[in-house]
């Protein structure tokens, strides 16, 4: 093997060849620093690889003839090794990326970022403490150089502040090191580790001062100005060296001093990193300026990896996973964000609209967010698990709650700048040439984090277990993504199909409860796939975020253990928030759904962190053992799940979100998403039956089911737009179930289940039906529909069937639900609840009429004059559904006899007793077949009536009626169902004030403005930036020290 | 005035940091074990009679290649940064300057850079070396342009000079891997009589080609910053 | 003036340095002068790392006539750190010059010298 001492000389001697070139042909410069690079690479590569095949022994290089102490050796081990192939591969790539400016600039840059990664190969091997400061300074002043690649005002006076800052560091760190000499006799650090200086007057001093410098150089907050001006001003190539290869070079260092620190050091680290995880996360809250976001983020994760430093005596042999998965997604995505703001070249994030010109680039901004943020399947998710689940088993609270808090900030600011990627306007936006060396490295780090995230995951034995091939098969779809949508729409019915093939019926024979959800889930994606038919083009990106989502829900069903539940409600989360922001104004519903979820996550995370805290266990059985905590654990848990039920509080992002998403995605996000909350409840209720906390906490969630059933029709009846009227409508609906299964009854569940399986099959209709007219039409105000019933029959008839079953009329299955509910009520005795739940359900038939009848009835708008049929494609799925709901509604036994069976498992009295299609309970019988017959004659007795009564009547055209001469301008004071329900709202509308909704408000205003006050410690002076590392030295030396 | 106070107040912070640290230091008496060793067995493994020499050169010889590293990289920047562009010439306008001193610096110059190679040709055995060489030939070169402004100094030169200084240091050090025992050692040549020019093995090699390539950089910075210079 | 011995009257000297150094690099506003300031606290470096290497009533480390060659160990003082501060020196007139360069460059951009006339980045 190639000694690790070549990637010394070799670095050396190109830079010094590369003088010869001066003027010459700058091409051939660049091949010579390149193929140098490459060397490098090779050489740590190799030691990397016999490590990992080879049961390689670390070995010493030792310099001059001498050994240490008295000569500077080196070190080449496994970790050593890791850290330089890293460092090596991202010099390589961001060589290849800075191509151009290489060329433009001349050799000198290219010598300097050449020496730059020399010194950071040797930071990392040195085990002299003196060599290891020389080498820094190399690096530091090779960065310095780098900085000034453009040469602008502003790069050269960040170029400045840097140089200063970091001479001041060094100046510590060198009187640090001397100080050390003294008391050590040694430079050599396995010597002075030896020693432990720490408990020697003065030593630990000097100690502290070279603790405080190397943390220095990692920037902490908030002594670290003139790092975020650099990564501000600088080239973004620059900036991603900065932020990948000298932080994480950084990193390595500090863990490599740590052992002269001692175990004193832990706290300190662990202090300062959660400060600056925090404090950057919160500053980069205001911050809209694209460099200068990352540069908050990129300090606000080294933050982290000082914190997980750290908390290294209670993550035990677990830190090293944990560091590792962390520092390889930060590395890998932030550089190749940065490499991405060099290629769409816009100052500030909104500008990054333009990035959506180009998909491919899209997507791996994508990917970096999602990697930052810690979705799977990327390294730091499992590297957050472990995190989380390591501090609960240590009962750190605390810093359990303070690092979610600090990932959730910087999931605000990331998943907004994603948002403008995607959806701000971006028609004036200029537009960037794409160069192959620039995409290439980009690519090159997100197919890299795609791979690590795999192999991490295999690391641990519950996510081992995982299903890929289902995400194999999404990223064949994302590789078909070229192909027109019909044929995509095919293979993802296949697909679906097969997967429903495979694992639907054995849960058919062993778990009806499963069955259920992975039905709905399944058999429901098929369906709502089948109305893609009607969409023309190639709908770019659809399938794969659908099947994302699909693939994460059935994963939960499948979870055996806490983390792959955990990993597929990510995934859905992911999957659905990408098919909501294609919905055309939904940029602020994405986020605000996201930022809800992701909340929702964090606190399902820290539940089940604490749920199995001290169990030994991560399976989902450790839910039903809980011991310690156990009111805790279920409320988390429970507000976890109520995020993707929308229940009040946590409602505000449903109404946007499903309004403005497309109309076949829709149904997906209602109808089915919101499912998955559902099931998370059902688990955790069935596991935490026996516990006596979940008494009172069911006690308040009833309450809440039962508002927010009211408060979500109640939105609806005030709704002018059709698809928020049926998005509040859910809202509504899934407060039943909530306020089924808080009853803890058999009855109860059975009503939670019939609503849920109902709410499936109605607002899969609706908003299918809804949906499609809304294609036709092209609004979704209902003031600017109407008259449509001769236009849309079949569109008519399936709304018709729609809202009757909503509104829970016999004889369609709301009926079903509602008589069970009635039943329930009665019987649990909660009739405080039990009345505003009736009156939510009268209030239903309020916005039920407003829907039908101001689309279907009254006048035909002038320019729907020729409006068609709603499509084929929608029809198919539509009735398809209707025809379900008809089965469910006349054999409701046929599910709901093997539910109860279920059911009984948990709740064995009380049950409801079927003879044949009969059923009964104490206080009363139903016969969903009888019921079905006997209102069908009465339909159809009454409909004849009719017809022979206005046999006679007079058809009255609409132009029969006169205008006066007069065209109304304003639709909606022309339209009858226009604010129909006035006097309602002025009865009502107090509780549909948006209380909630300036409640969160408020809180993101009071957080944003926090954040604006406090950056303003960035003043942007050097001379400032300068006495903030002199007070923090100081600050903490007296905080710590005395 | 009251920043000043606070930054009053931090600097007796930072002063009552540096007492802790040296509050028990009282001098040294006797030499640690690593000094020991050096300035017993240095005489005997390296050769060298200056003993800051045989560990600047040897036993810390990666020390000191970063080091030249370091003023490769900074002349690399200096010249990268004030690298006049092509076209857009200064328009320098300088004062001329005196007779005297024009007259003088003919004479000193050479033999301050005579002085120079002697500083660091010498360097294993009295006090000096490469960088001190180096320094001396830098300031030659200071004076000559002090006295000639508008001289002219070859970029091409200077920059060949550290280029083959720089690249003759890092292939001694890994000769030193193939034919010795590690990187830099300093036994590749024979370490010869104690106390003679050609002896301590190849440390007045390396010196010569530090001195040169100290020479050179300083040069660099020197004359990169000479051509900004305007004065009117 | 017995307890005052050379070694630490020059330690003092070099913390006195590097204290008026960092006054003269917080409060100067001149860019010319905030880099003196920091010469000044480099120096003060070297110089606490001289003093550090000092042995009471030795010689320089160098092998002449003044050293006995049989007692080297018990007549020099430490070169540990005389060799070091030679790295530092070298690597502190890098700096130097880079910080002189970069002014150098901000004064042909903006013909200014104030460090207050440079807070363009912020926040």
């Amino acid at each position: 093997m190639v000694g690790p001492i070549y990637i010394i000389a070799i670095a050396l001697g190109t830079a010094f060849s590369l003088g010869f070139f001066k003027k010459a042909n700058s091409n051939f410069s660049f091949a010579f620093m390149l193929f140098a690079m490459a060397f490098m690479t090779f050489i740590s590569g190799q030691w990397l690889y016999a490590f990992l095949t080879q049961q390689q022994e670390t070995i010493q290089i030792f310099t001059a003839g001498f050994k240490p102490p008295f000569s500077i050796s080196l070190q080449m081990g496994l970790h050593e090794s890791v850290f330089l192939s890293l460092i090596n591969i991202i010099g390589l790539l961001a060589a290849i990326y800075l191509y151009d400016q290489f060329r433009e600039k001349g050799v000198q840059m290219m010598m300097v970022f050449v020496l730059l990664f020399m010194g950071l190969n040797v930071v990392i091997m040195t085990r002299d403490i003196f060599n290891l400061f020389v080498f820094l300074e190399i690096a530091s002043i090779a960065t310095a150089g780098l900085i000034i690649l453009d040469k602008s005002i502003n790069a050269t006076s960040a170029g400045f502040k840097y140089i200063i800052a970091t001479a001041i560091i060094s100046g510590i760190l060198l009187i640090g090191i001397i100080a050390i000499y003294y008391f050590a006799g040694s430079l050599f650090i396995n010597d002075i580790i030896k020693l432990n200086l720490i408990y020697v007057k003065g030593g630990a001093v000097a100690v502290f001062l070279v603790l405080i410098a190397i943390i220095l150089e990692l920037k902490p907050f908030p002594a670290n100005g003139w790092a975020l001006d650099v990564y501000e001003a600088a080239h973004p190539g620059i900036g991603a060296i900065i932020s990948a290869a000298s932080a994480s070079a950084g990193i390595f260092v500090l863990a490599k001093i740590l052992p002269i620190v001692g175990d004193s050091g832990y706290y300190i680290i662990g202090l300062i990193g959660i400060i600056t995880f925090l404090g950057s996360n919160l500053l980069g809250l205001k911050q809209d300026k694209a460099n200068r976001l990352l540069g908050y983020s990129s300090i606000g994760q080294i933050g982290l990896l000082l914190t997980i430093i750290g908390l290294t005596p209670y993550l035990g042999d677990k830190t090293l996973f944990i560091a590792f998965g962390v520092l390889i997604s930060h590395a890998l995505a932030k550089a190749g964000l940065f490499w991405l703001a060099g290629i769409v070249n816009s100052e500030y994030i909104k500008g990054w609209a333009a990035i959506r010109r180009n998909p491919l680039l899209l997507v791996l901004m994508g990917t970096f967010i999602f990697a930052l943020v810690g979705f799977p399947p990327f390294p730091s998710f499992f590297a957050k698990w472990e995190l989380i689940m390591q501090l609960a088993n240590n009962d750190k609270i605390i810093w359990l709650a303070l690092i979610l808090i600090g990932s959730f900030i910087e999931g605000i600011y990331l998943f907004r700048w994603f948002g403008y990627a995607i959806k701000e306007k971006n028609e004036d936006l200029p537009e960037f040439p794409i160069k192959l060396n620039k995409v290439i490295p980009v690519s090159i780090v997100a197919a890299g984090l795609y791979l690590i995230g795999y192999y991490t995951g295999l690391a641990i034995p519950e996510a081992a277990i995982i299903n890929y091939i289902p995400l194999l098969f999404i990223v064949i779809i994302f590789a078909l993504d070229f192909l027109p949508a019909y044929v995509k729409n095919s293979i993802s019915i296949i697909g679906l199909a097969y997967y429903s093939y495979t694992i639907i019926p054995a849960y058919f024979e062993n778990d009806m409860l499963r069955f259920i959800f992975v039905v709905i889930f399944l058999v429901g994606g098929i369906l709502t796939f089948i109305a893609g038919y009607a969409y023309k083009g190639k709908r770019r990106g659809f399938y794969p975020v659908a099947l994302i989502m699909y693939v994460g829900l059935v994963q939960i069903i499948q979870a055996e253990n806490l983390l792959q539940f955990f990993f597929g409600w990510e995934l859905m989360t992911a999957g659905s928030y990408f098919l909501i922001i294609r919905g055309k104004k939904s940029m602020a519903h994405a986020l605000s759904y996201m930022l809800f979820s992701m909340g929702g996550a964090y606190l399902i995370l820290a539940g089940f962190a604490l749920a199995q805290q001290g169990q030994m266990s991560l399976s989902l059985d450790v839910l039903s053992s809980l011991s310690n905590n156990v009111f805790i654990i279920i409320s988390l848990l429970m507000i976890g799940f109520l995020t993707k039920t929308a229940t009040l509080g946590l409602h505000i992002w449903l109404p946007g979100a499903h309004g403005e998403a497309e109309s076949d995605v829709s149904p997906m996000v209602s109808a089915i998403l919101l499912k998955a909350g559902v099931f998370g409840l059902i688990i955790l209720l069935t596991s935490t039956i026996k516990n006596i906390e979940t008494v009172s906490i069911v006690y308040i969630l009833g309450w809440l089911g039962a508002i927010t059933a009211l408060i979500g029709n109640l939105g609806a009846a005030f709704q002018e737009d059709a698809k928020r009227l049926l998005a509040y409508s859910s809202i509504g609906q899934l407060g039943y179930i909530v306020f089924g299964l808080a009853m803890m009854t058999h009855l109860g569940w059975l009503t939670a289940f019939t609503y849920t399986i109902n709410h499936f099959m109605y607002k899969a209709i609706l908003f299918l039906t809804i949906g499609a007219v809304v294609l036709r039409v092209g609004t979704h105000n209902m003031y600017e529909m109407g008259g449509l019933i001769k236009k849309m029959p079949f569109a008519f008839i399936a709304v018709l069937i729609g809202i009757i079953a909503l509104a829970g009329v016999p004889p369609l299955s709301g009926f079903t639900g509602k008589w069970l509910l009635y039943n329930a009520v009665i019987l649990k005795g909660w009739y405080f609840q039990g009345a505003i739940a009736f009156f939510a359900g009268i209030i239903a038939f309020l916005y039920l009429f407003k829907l039908i009848s101001s689309i279907f009835l009254g006048q035909l708008k002038d320019n729907h004059r020729n409006v068609k049929e709603i499509s084929i494609w929608f029809i198919i799925p539509i009735y398809i559904l209707i025809i379900g709901l008809m089965i469910f509604a006349a054999k409701p036994e046929l599910i709901l006899q093997p539910m109860g069976d279920i059911i009984a498992q948990y709740f064995p009295d009380g049950r409801l007793n079927w003879d044949g299609g009969l059923a009964t309970t104490p206080i009363g019988n139903w016969h969903g077949t009888h019921i079905m017959i006997i209102i069908g004659v009465m339909f159809m007795l009454l409909l004849t009536w009719l017809v022979v009564l206005s046999r006679k009547a007079q058809k009255v055209k609409q132009f029969n009626i006169v205008y006066s001469g007069e065209r109304p301008f304003t639709p909606e004071t022309t339209h009858i169902s226009y604010n129909i329900f006035a006097g309602y709202n002025k009865a009502l509308g107090f509780l549909v004030m948006p209380w909630i909704t300036n409640f969160w408000n408020f809180m993101s205003d009071i957080i944003h403005d926090t954040a604006g006050f406090v950056r303003r410690i960035y003043s942007g002076n050097g001379q400032t930036y300068l006495a903030h590392i002199i007070i923090y030295i100081v600050v903490v030396y007296f905080v710590f020290f005395n | 005035m009251v920043k000043n106070s606070l930054i009053f107040i931090v600097l007796i912070g930072f002063a009552v940091l540096l007492a802790d640290l040296f509050v028990g230091f009282n001098g040294n008496t006797d030499l640690n074990t690593l000094a020991n060793h050096y300035a017993v067995s240095g005489p005997e493994e390296v050769g060298s009679a200056n003993l800051v020499t045989a560990v600047v050169v040897t036993y810390r010889g990666l020390d000191t290649l970063g080091e030249v590293t370091i003023l490769f990289l900074a002349a690399a920047i200096v010249s990268f940064l004030l690298k006049v562009e092509a076209g857009a010439s200064l328009n320098r306008k300088l004062r001329s300057t005196s007779e005297i001193l024009d007259t003088a610096s003919r004479i000193l110059v050479p033999v301050i850079f005579l002085f120079g190679i002697y500083v660091f040709i010498n360097g294993h055995l009295s006090p000096g070396g490469g960088f001190q060489g180096g320094a001396i030939i830098a300031s030659g070169l200071v004076l000559m342009l002090l006295a000639q402004p508008a001289k002219e100094v070859g970029h091409k030169l200077i920059t060949l000079v550290e280029s083959i200084s720089g690249i003759s240091f890092v292939l001694i050090g890994v000769a030193g891997v193939l034919f010795a025992a590690g990187f830099l050692d300093n036994k590749l040549l024979s370490l010869g009589k104690f106390g003679t020019i050609f002896s301590a093995g190849v440390i007045p090699i390396i010196y010569i080609f530090v001195g040169l390539k100290v020479g050179a950089e300083l040069s660099g910075i020197i004359t990169n910053l000479h051509e900004n210079q305007n004065e009117a | 003036m017995e307890n005052l011995n050379l070694e630490i009257i020059t330690l003092i000297t070099g913390v006195i340095l590097v204290l008026i150094g960092i006054w003269g690099l917080l409060t100067q506003k001149n860019l010319i002068k905030i880099v003196i300031g920091f010469t000044l606290f480099d120096t003060g470096i070297h110089i606490i790392m001289v003093s550090i290497g000092y042995v009471k009533n030795r010689t320089a480390p160098i092998i002449d006539q003044s050293v006995n060659i049989n007692d080297v160990g018990n007549s020099v003082v430490d070169p540990v750190p005389q060799a070091l501060v030679l790295t530092a020196i070298v690597i502190g007139l890098g700096v130097t010059a880079l910080m002189l360069t970069y002014v150098l460059k901000m004064y042909q951009k903006r013909k200014s010298l104030e460090i207050n006339n440079y807070n363009d980045l912020k926040w």
